[in-house]
């Protein structure tokens, strides 16, 4: 994997271990994603009411919002249940579908037995370099009303830190 | 303090400027070859780079007699600490599901 300079850390890691077997795992975290995903998390221009996965190569990632409409927001990239799964995150720095794969970042999420039951969720959220380079577009993100706006937020918090 | 903030989305609230991050997004560079990318002055490319330095959004070290700009990680890496809390979150709200519903189905 080639990561382009300059930006030093361009992947999220996150490792959790949950009681459940590897195939209750993935089928939660892809099957039944609607049952924990933040309800505050899409790119709909009305509240979103689901959210669903499609479990196969090339499978659409998306929200079912109140107004009736579908957002896309990213596609399955590698399928291979219950060991792992990698979907393209299209979600460009405006916060609309980015169809670019080449500029969207991906979630790479491998599970993994472990004793006594419990399995171990890795998950890399990787690229993030792909949307830095739309950087320029966060100005228009400052207007979005969208559930998003609490990146905004933190958005201002980091500069402030930053400052 | 929001001072901060507005001076940061006003940098980038010019084309040219979004045009220059987006150049040094793919790599440092030196102000000669950047500005040679752009059909404006070398001044003025210069002059958005000290707007963008003040922001905070690009750096520069100097390398003999030239200045090599590049992205500042810090502008970059708000997006990655928004990413990492998002998912310190979903996945919490994620391992609650999982857990709950962990008898229910299972051979």
């Amino acid at each position: 994997m080639t990561i382009r300079e300059p930006v030093s850390d361009t992947t999220v890691r996150k490792s959790i271990t949950v009681k459940a077997t590897p195939d209750k795992t993935f089928r939660v975290f892809t099957k039944e994603i609607d049952t924990w995903w933040p309800r505050t998390h899409h790119i709909g221009k009305s509240p979103m009411t689901k959210a669903v996965l499609e479990g196969k190569m090339g499978g659409r990632c998306y929200s079912e919002q109140e107004d009736g409409t579908e957002c896309d927001w990213g596609s399955i990239l590698v399928w291979d249940p219950p060991r792992q799964f990698v979907m393209a995150w299209q979600i460009n720095t405006s916060w609309q579908f980015e169809p670019d794969l080449a500029k969207s970042s991906e979630v790479y999420v491998r599970f993994t037995p472990e004793a006594d039951g419990f399995t171990r969720v890795d998950l890399e959220h990787r690229h993030l370099e792909r949307i830095g380079e739309n950087i320029g577009a966060f100005r228009s993100a400052l207007d979005s009303p969208g559930g998003w706006s609490g990146l905004l937020a933190l958005f201002g918090a980091r500069a402030e830190q930053a400052g | 303090m929001d001072t901060y903030r507005e001076t940061q989305f006003q940098a980038l609230g010019d084309a040219t400027r979004q045009r220059i991050v987006e150049q040094l997004a793919d790599g440092p560079l030196p102000v000669g070859k950047l500005a040679a990318k752009f059909t404006v002055s070398r001044p003025a490319i210069s002059q958005h780079l000290r707007v963008l330095e003040r922001a905070d959004l690009v750096e520069h070290r100097t390398s003999g007699t030239r200045r090599v700009y590049q992205l500042n990680p810090r502008g970059i890496l708000s997006l990655r600490d928004y990413i990492d809390g998002f998912w310190t979150r979903a996945l919490d709200g994620f391992k609650k599901k999982v857990e709950e519903v962990s008898e229910e189905g299972e051979l």
